[in-house]
């Protein structure tokens, strides 16, 4: 049996082993729940491996897009003739790559779970979730239409939601899941608008005749269309739909303004947050960007939006991230900021100057790996040190060694330090903007990249370097081998995937002259790097607080603001307590009270009170019937007699 | 002469009625039945007469009448006289069993 | 003569079931319904059904009044002794009834009844009757006969396990 004609086993056995293990083994066992969670996304990931392998083999002619193939494909919902929602898999480029990114990130947190949540309450339920989710996303990644995507995107959502709030017992937790599944619905309303816009217009166009053999009006072939592309133009409707579903994008992978709730979500455990708030479900906004791509290429509107809130994200996030003290906050300021990056590389693509594109899903792929590799080493010390704040762990260089050094590796990846991933992918994304004559975006994504390297070097010295802060930091020891294995095939991968030649398995539109690396780029790119580097090597290295507090209140105000996220949590809760709540939730909800249930109360009460009388008559004596049964023989013999005369 | 002979049959009827609206004892109740029954026989024997006088088919109603009223009594008496056995009482208007 | 005679008797039947409906005494009343039942014998005789009028007196007034004459003994209770409705009860009572009265009596008053010349002679006798009664033809009455005798044999049966005592 070939993969490539089989894909759908691929989301098939998460979905097996969330059933599974939901419905039989979590009850029993929940060490026997994680053996096999891990195991069947074991086989997912060699079949993704396969499938990739399978998929790269065909021939291929020419530059650009490889193309996309369909090899299963059921009819789902049919709402009219011609208008048919199908489910299915789709393999092209895009998508085995998410494939294999998915599948790799998750089997090793599920093996880096099973001795992190080891004695936990709801081990087996831990693992429940972990396959629904994986599940979810894989069936969002395969999506060869916009509706299927929208169903594992929801799936996903809730996936999502489950495992923030997997510590239920923690009002913080719950609070944060409430949070992420309320911001990214709201965006995701968006969404669904967008989706019915292009669907309808998209079956006003097949109407006209235009596309029909392109597949089904919310099909990504259909939307990839040229013809199609250019009469939904004409009619005026596509920039609007694109900015919609950009909303729904822009929540998932939380860009500014909906970034709120990525930070709160670090209140799940460390191994969810490396797998769907790092790696892979954040990532969705920018992959659905990249599947629509040919779409949003078209309305040049709606890709600078994407350009413009993609590089203001990233910088936001990147300065709110060199003043936090919680080590998972940094890191999710730190993936807001990557995915800000991704974000703006595919802004600033078009068809004529596609190496954006190619830059954004490198920049996915390579920071998959060692965003993951950062949250699970923070995971690892989080677990030895029992705390979140890095000015209470320090000197663990010595303690954790393994950890410490994957955790340079992953710190110097991101940073972009050559021959890491981290370097090559931020070297393309810059070299886009320079070649597409950005020099905004360039610019920026220098300042942002330099920013990147200070902050990630800022708690990597605060919590291996200079002295135990606290007594769990001096006693800590480190993590077990289970949890080690992970930590070095990621940092491996972290050393590797920036040689793999990208442009190669995934482009689009023209063909890309093969370049090596820009040198017009690496230099000040690396040498930001190091700057950043540096800066926090004299500011960080001994983990004295005094090191910093003459900068501190230097900035004063500014840090202070800084620090509090630009009171953007506070300006959130004033506008919907304060403003929603009191103006627009309060006289609703006494709308509802007096009026909606009043009305309702009203009709219960009538309706009770003539029950009431009408027991009256109800009195049990034989007579009183018979009086109501003569008066009424001559009510209706009288009727009777009119009606025929 | 129909018309006349109906009403009489019309009145002996109503006069039942109302014995069936008020009587509070329940003998009374199937006095005011019979009553009505023998209104009813008497206005089939009357059509009999006018109408179709040739044939014997009202006066064999009012045959069948008489047996199903002699029925009725008999096994109205019975539930009577067992309620009775039961209450001390053949009131009507205490025999509420139907509110429930 | 005869319709002289038949004023006569229908305002004093009438007059009876009246008493029968009013009286207080449940005793008496059962005693009035007994003239009203035998008054209505005279009026099959003047109807010409001599027999119907024969079976009258012999089932009604010799065997139902007799038996309403034991249940009222058997059921005598003190506070039942005489039964007066209270007025509403007479109000909605005589309501319902004159309603029902005034209204059939006008819709009948409105149909025309395809009324027949009536024989001086009535040519029915009874042999004719006890041949409708068993006439197994389209219009006999053989079916309902043999109905009606498993019904009264039904309720004599059901008198009696109704109304027997309870096995102690």
């Amino acid at each position: 049996m070939s993969i490539i004609e089989n894909p759908w086993i691929i989301p098939a056995l998460p979905l097996f082993s969330f059933l599974i293990v939901g419905l039989f083994i979590r009850p029993v066992s929940g060490k026997l729940a994680g053996i096999f969670g891990t195991l069947s996304i074991f086989c997912a990931m060699v079949a993704a491996y396969t499938l990739a392998w399978q998929y790269f083999s065909l021939d291929h002619h020419g530059g650009g897009a490889r193309s996309a193939l369909l090899p299963f494909s059921f009819e789902w919902l049919r709402f009219m003739k011609g208008m048919t929602v199908n489910f299915g898999v789709m393999v092209d480029s895009i998508s085995v790559m998410m494939l294999t990114v998915v599948t790799t990130v998750s089997f090793l947190v599920h093996l880096y779970s099973t001795s992190y949540m080891h004695g936990e309450d709801g081990y087996g339920r831990y693992f429940t979730y972990l396959s629904l989710f994986t599940f979810s996303m894989l069936g969002l990644v395969v999506a060869p239409n916009i509706f299927q995507m929208y169903v594992f995107w929801e799936l996903v959502g809730v996936s999502s939601f489950l495992l923030i709030g997997f510590y239920y017992q923690k009002p913080a937790a719950v609070s944060a899941s409430k949070k992420a599944f309320i911001v990214t619905r709201f965006a995701d309303l968006g969404f669904l608008i967008g989706i019915l816009v292009l669907a309808y217009f998209g079956y006003q166009v097949q109407l006209g005749g235009v596309g029909v053999n392109a597949g089904q009006a919310v099909d990504f072939t259909f939307l990839s269309n040229p013809e199609v592309l250019t009469k939904l133009n004409e009619m005026g409707v596509l920039t609007l739909a694109l900015i919609l579903v950009y909303a729904g994008a822009a929540g998932k992978s939380a860009m500014f303004p909906l970034h709120i709730w990525l930070p709160d979500a670090m209140e799940g455990p460390t191994p969810v947050s490396a797998l769907i708030h790092a790696a892979t479900m954040v990532v969705a906004g920018v992959y659905l960007v990249a599947r629509l791509f040919p779409a949003f290429s078209a309305a040049p509107n709606a890709l600078e939006v994407v350009a413009v809130v993609g590089l203001f994200t990233s910088a936001f996030a990147a300065i709110i991230a060199c003043t936090q003290d919680d080590i998972k906050r940094v890191l999710a300021f730190s993936t807001l900021s990557q995915l800000g990056y991704m974000m703006f590389s595919l802004g600033i693509a078009t068809m004529e100057e596609p190496l954006g594109y190619t830059a954004a899903m490198f920049h996915l792929y390579t920071h998959a790996f060692f965003k993951a590799l950062l949250f699970l080493g923070a995971g690892a010390v989080i677990h030895s040190v029992h705390t979140n704040d890095v000015w209470k762990m320090g000197g663990l260089k010595s303690k954790m060694p393994i950890t410490h050094f994957t955790f340079l590796i992953a710190v110097l990846a991101i940073a972009g330090i050559w021959p890491l991933a981290g370097f090559f992918s931020k070297d393309e994304i810059l070299s886009a903007a320079l070649e597409s004559h950005r020099y905004f975006h360039f610019y920026g994504g220098l300042v942002i990249a330099g920013l990147t390297a200070f902050y990630m070097a800022r708690i990597y010295f605060l919590t291996f370097w200079g002295k135990a802060r606290s007594d769990n930091a001096s006693h800590a020891h480190e993590a077990s081998a289970v949890i080690l294995i992970p930590l070095v095939i990621l940092s491996v991968l972290s050393c590797t995937t920036g040689w793999i030649p990208f442009a190669h398995f995934v482009a689009i539109g023209r063909e890309l002259p093969h370049t090596g690396i820009n040198m017009a780029v690496a230099i000040p790119g690396t040498l930001v790097a190091v700057i950043g580097l540096l800066a926090s090597f004299f500011l960080y290295r001994t983990g004295d607080a005094k090191t910093v507090d003459g900068l501190v209140s230097g900035f004063g105000g500014l840090y202070r603001v800084i620090k509090k996220k630009f009171y953007f949590d506070e300006i959130y809760l004033f506008v919907t307590h304060k403003i929603i709540f009191r103006f627009v939730a309060t006289p609703v909800a006494w709308f509802d009270r007096n009026v909606v249930d009043g009305g309702v109360n009203l009709s219960g009460w009538t309706t009770r009170k003539a029950g009431y009388f009408l027991t009256l008559m109800q009195t049990g004596q034989l007579q009183t019937y018979g009086v109501w049964f003569v008066l009424g023989a001559v009510v209706v013999s009288t009727l009777f007699w009119m009606t025929v005369n | 002469m129909l018309f006349h002979w109906v009403l009489l049959s019309l009145a002996l009827f109503s006069v039942g009625i109302y014995g069936v609206l008020t009587r509070r004892n329940a003998v009374g109740l199937l006095i005011s039945v019979e009553l009505m029954l023998n209104a009813a026989a008497i206005n089939l024997v009357v059509f009999n007469r006018y109408v179709a006088p040739a044939q014997v088919d009202g006066q064999v109603m009012a045959i069948f009448v008489m047996a199903l009223a002699a029925a009725e009594v008999l096994v109205g008496m019975a539930i009577l006289v067992m309620l009775f056995r039961k209450r001390k009482s053949a009131d009507v208007t205490k025999m509420m069993g139907l509110r429930h | 003569m005869n319709e002289t005679l038949f004023y006569v008797l229908a305002g004093l039947s009438v007059f009876g079931a009246l008493a029968t409906v009013m009286t207080v005494h449940i005793l008496r009343s059962a005693i009035y319904l007994m003239g009203v039942l035998c008054l209505s014998a005279s009026f099959y005789v003047l109807l010409g059904a001599e027999f119907l009028a024969g079976i009258q007196i012999l089932v009604y007034v010799g065997g139902i009044v007799v038996l309403l004459v034991f249940a009222v003994m058997l059921t005598r209770s003190d506070d039942l002794d005489e039964d007066r409705p209270t007025w509403p009860r007479k109000i909605v009572g005589a309501v319902g009834a004159l309603s029902f009265f005034s209204v059939s009596a006008w819709l009948l008053s409105q149909s025309p009844f395809a009324e027949e010349k009536v024989l001086e002679t009535s040519n029915v006798d009874i042999k004719s009757i006890g041949r409708a009664l068993l006439d197994t033809g389209s219009n006999g009455y053989v079916l309902p006969f043999e109905v009606v005798s498993l019904l009264l044999l039904a309720v004599l049966i059901a008198g009696i396990v109704i109304a027997r005592k309870e096995p102690q």
